[in-house]
């Protein structure tokens, strides 16, 4: 065992068998549907999720883990023998985790740094897994060299099959001031420094999907690539497929956290993928 | 415009004020003859009046100089060219007012024009009109200019005065202009000349006249195809005197003397045009309240009535003001450093399609309302950024809205759509904080990935690109070509989805027009729907005069 630990949040969208593999403690977050509190990952599957999302009552709200939880895992990791603790987290302007886990560092002094990744989904977990990698024979100083690389090279795209959740969601300006007149629109938003761009909109599917490989495509080579979707997976096989001579050694399809997912709505699809 | 006014101006040295004279003269002549020149319509469509635009740009360059007391020919040129330039309407105004810029270059500075400025000044006029279209056509008011500069250079070598030239400037404009169906196939196959050459030989015309002291403002009579007569009130416009429009159907007892015809109803009123098709004559005239029924009376003295409509010009302003005022928009905010995009929309409902994909600023036009330059210009030069990408989403604005990005210091690129449908597709693929020359690019390329349909009213019978069109059919444009005439709206949507194989596509949009019926646009909408079951049908109001449907098929 390495003594640098590294935590992340449930939204980092790492698949469960590679968090196990390279020892990344996941500290799951809140959703609430209908009035009950559900760890991430737990009491619902993803896919029931997003199949029940369209006929949901009420639009499901999410919370972060609290404070305490944090400081709890942080006195456990210590108490385990790590001498430091890499806790990196989704982008700040998007969600509070990155200050509930900031608040619970307080109490270890130096000894646990809390990075804001300014991404989320594999945005975000692509940066924890770099630092998971490095963890085992690296320094503390070029591991977190390592997270800034990564996340000058992260890019994360996606499609939208409708702009009713994000706007429903109220976090994304733009969405809220363009009502969208048409009934047909696929947004195409693009993550960066933590805030939700937008790339256009295309009328159909078909079109959206090109787009959004088109985009891919143009970051050439890659050294990690997910495609993300929110209960799309035949799709996103099928993209995955498509792209099979490209593809780098670390790649993979992600049912996307409802955390994240309950602001995108069902069927988007999208990347999250590191340039080479 | 009398017999010792010919002398002076013939005799006097030629200056900045005989300039504005001869403009005036110029402008003045054109108006008159505006119908005519709008009737040299190719397409039977509602289209974009050349004749307007070219009175309109003209109008503009007068007011440019109107006040001025400037003596300096080339000064006053100059500002002429200016006029016309911020005023410029559609592809015709847009080139006129390249023209103009041409000759002020040729003629600067110099105090007084003679014989050889002036041949000079119709090459340079040429030359910058050829340069100001990217792909000149031949058949037009460019090769009308060409063939004058040519006359202009042959007659100034014997010319005792400049009215020499333009005497033989005039006379092979009129030659030039007959020539342009052999020149361009749509105009030989439509059975008319090329309209915009026809406006620059009326402009021309009007100063020759002026100088030779033959009157101005009585229109030598003219009669338009009855359905090519459209009564397009700008009603921003409307002066005293203009207080109801006035529409009679008749038939003459006897054949029609139009000259007197003409003279008697310029006794009560104003904006005369005569139609004719079939024996039945149709007289449109604006008249103040107290001369109401005289036109009338007077059809009346003539022949039997069939039809009359009047409308009370002045309350539809109000409630065309009315409606304004509450037709809220919501337009994107745009912020120093982002892309802001204006659009020309052509109605409410496109207009706030355009508004919800994020477009900073709307000018309202389309096919027949072209919008000026100026007013391209005002849209942008007040928002916050100076990143812009205009829409013009018309083939007659593109040109422009390419003068409005040459007149301002800010970034201004021109994405040309030719269709509301390539409008909303390059829409699509604007992302407002990415780098400005690969947006432009992304919106350009957007322009192929839809079809465009168009559903509207043929204004006269005509046969192009092998399709044989009645007056008063309904029409289908795929991608700005006539396909089709049918019988009814249903059945030239059904014939243009199918020419323009929407099977093969996975969106209908239709856009609805302001004389569509509501329950006629759903009941249409539910025949295209069972024709296309596989497709998603999508209905909007798009609010634009004349043209029953809008279609985007991708």
């Amino acid at each position: 065992m390495g003594h640098i630990a590294i935590v992340t949040d449930s939204t980092a969208d790492i698949p469960e068998e590679l968090a196990e593999r390279h020892n990344i403690h996941v500290v799951p977050n809140i959703l609430v549907i209908d009035g009950r509190s559900l760890e991430d990952g737990r009491g619902i599957s993803r896919q029931e999720f997003y199949a029940s999302l369209p006929n949901m009552k009420a639009f499901p709200s999410t919370a972060t883990a609290s404070s305490g939880t944090y400081q709890h895992l942080y006195g456990r990791l210590f108490q385990e023998g790590f001498e430091q603790i890499i806790s990196i987290h989704a982008a700040s302007l998007l969600s509070g985790i990155f200050n509930a886990a900031s608040l619970a560092a307080q109490a270890f002094g130096e000894c646990v740094h809390v990075i804001d990744s300014h991404y989320v989904t594999l945005g975000l977990g692509f940066q924890a897994l770099a630092a998971a990698e490095a963890a085992l024979h690296e320094s503390l100083e070029s591991i977190l060299a390592l997270i800034e690389d990564v996340r000058r090279r992260v890019r994360v795209v996606a499609m939208l099959d409708t702009l009713e959740y994000v706007r429903r969601s109220g976090r994304v300006s733009w969405a809220r001031a363009h009502l969208g007149e048409l009934l047909q629109i696929k947004p195409l938003v693009e993550i960066r420094s933590g805030k939700v761009f937008r790339l256009g909109e295309e009328r159909t599917r078909r079109k959206g999907i090109e787009r959004l490989l088109r985009h891919l495509r143009d970051l050439g080579k890659l050294e990690r690539l997910a495609i993300l979707h929110t209960n799309a997976e035949d799709e996103a096989l099928r993209i995955l497929g498509e792209l099979r001579s490209d593809l780098p050694a670390q790649s993979f399809c992600v049912n996307v956290t409802p955390i994240i997912g309950a602001h995108v709505g069902p069927n988007g699809l999208g990347f999250a993928a590191v340039i080479r | 415009m009398k017999p010792q006014r010919v002398k002076t101006i013939r005799q006097l040295p030629i200056d900045g004020q005989a300039l504005k004279r001869l403009i005036e003269a110029g402008l003045t002549w054109l108006r008159t003859n505006q119908q005519t020149v709008n009737s040299l319509n190719v397409f039977p469509v509602p289209d974009g009046d050349t004749g307007t635009n070219m009175v309109l740009t003209m109008q503009a360059a007068m007011d440019e100089i109107s006040n001025s007391h400037e003596t300096n020919f080339g000064k006053m040129a100059h500002s002429v060219a200016h006029g016309a330039l911020m005023g410029a309407r559609g592809n015709s105004g847009v080139i006129l007012s390249q023209l103009w810029r041409g000759f002020a270059r040729a003629v600067d500075h110099q105090e007084i024009l003679d014989s050889a400025l002036l041949a000079h000044g119709f090459a340079l006029a040429r030359d910058t009109a050829y340069k100001g279209v990217v792909r000149p056509v031949e058949g037009t008011i460019l090769t009308v200019s060409k063939d004058i500069a040519a006359a202009a250079e042959k007659a100034e070598k014997y010319a005792i005065d400049p009215f020499d030239v333009l005497d033989e400037v005039v006379k092979e404009a009129d030659l030039s202009v007959q020539r342009t169906p052999d020149l361009l196939a749509v105009l030989k196959e439509a059975g008319v000349v090329d309209a915009g050459g026809k406006g620059l030989f009326y402009i021309l015309d009007g100063m020759l006249r002026f100088a030779n002291g033959l009157p101005l403002d009585t229109a030598l009579t003219t009669v338009q195809p009855l359905a090519a007569m459209t009564f397009e009130n700008s009603l921003e416009a409307i002066e005293p005197g203009q207080d109801f429009e006035v529409v009679v159907d008749f038939q003459p007892a006897n054949s029609l003397d139009l000259e007197s015809f003409y003279s008697q109803l310029q006794e009560m009123g104003t904006s005369i045009q005569v139609g004719e098709g079939e024996g039945i004559y149709r007289m449109h005239i604006h008249v103040p309240t107290e001369k109401l029924y005289e036109p009338i009376n007077y059809t009346r003295s003539l022949g039997t009535i069939t039809k009359v409509s009047i409308e009370n010009l002045i309350a539809q302003m109000e409630a065309l003001g009315a409606s304004k005022g509450s037709g809220g928009l919501t337009l994107a905010p745009v912020e120093p450093g982002q892309i802001a995009v204006v659009a020309v929309s052509p109605g409410s409902g496109i207009s706030r399609v355009f508004a919800s994909l994020g477009v900073a600023a709307i000018v309202e036009g389309g096919q027949t309302m072209n919008p000026s330059t100026q007013e391209i210009i005002n849209a942008f030069e007040n928002l916050p950024t100076d990143q812009v990408i205009i829409l013009p989403n018309n083939k007659n604005i593109i040109l422009a809205a390419q003068a409005a990005a040459g007149l301002t210091v800010k970034k201004v690129a021109v994405v040309p759509s030719r269709t509301i449908p390539q409008g909303l597709a390059a829409m699509m693929r604007l992302a407002p904080d990415n780098e400005f020359d690969e947006v432009v690019q992304e919106m350009t390329e957007a322009l192929d990935s839809v079809e465009s349909g168009e559903i509207t009213t043929a204004t006269r019978s005509v046969e192009i690109d092998g399709v044989a069109v009645q007056e008063g059919q309904t029409i289908a444009l795929h991608n700005g070509q006539l396909v089709l005439a049918a019988n009814s709206v249903e059945e030239a949507c059904l014939g243009l989805l199918e020419k323009a194989h929407a099977d093969h596509f996975e969106l209908v949009t239709m856009f609805y027009g302001t004389d569509m019926p509501k329950t006629e646009v759903n009941r249409i909408a539910d025949i295209v729907r069972d024709a296309y079951p596989e497709q998603e049908v999508e209905i909007q109001e798009g609010g634009q005069p004349h043209y029953q449907f809008i279609i985007a098929i991708e």
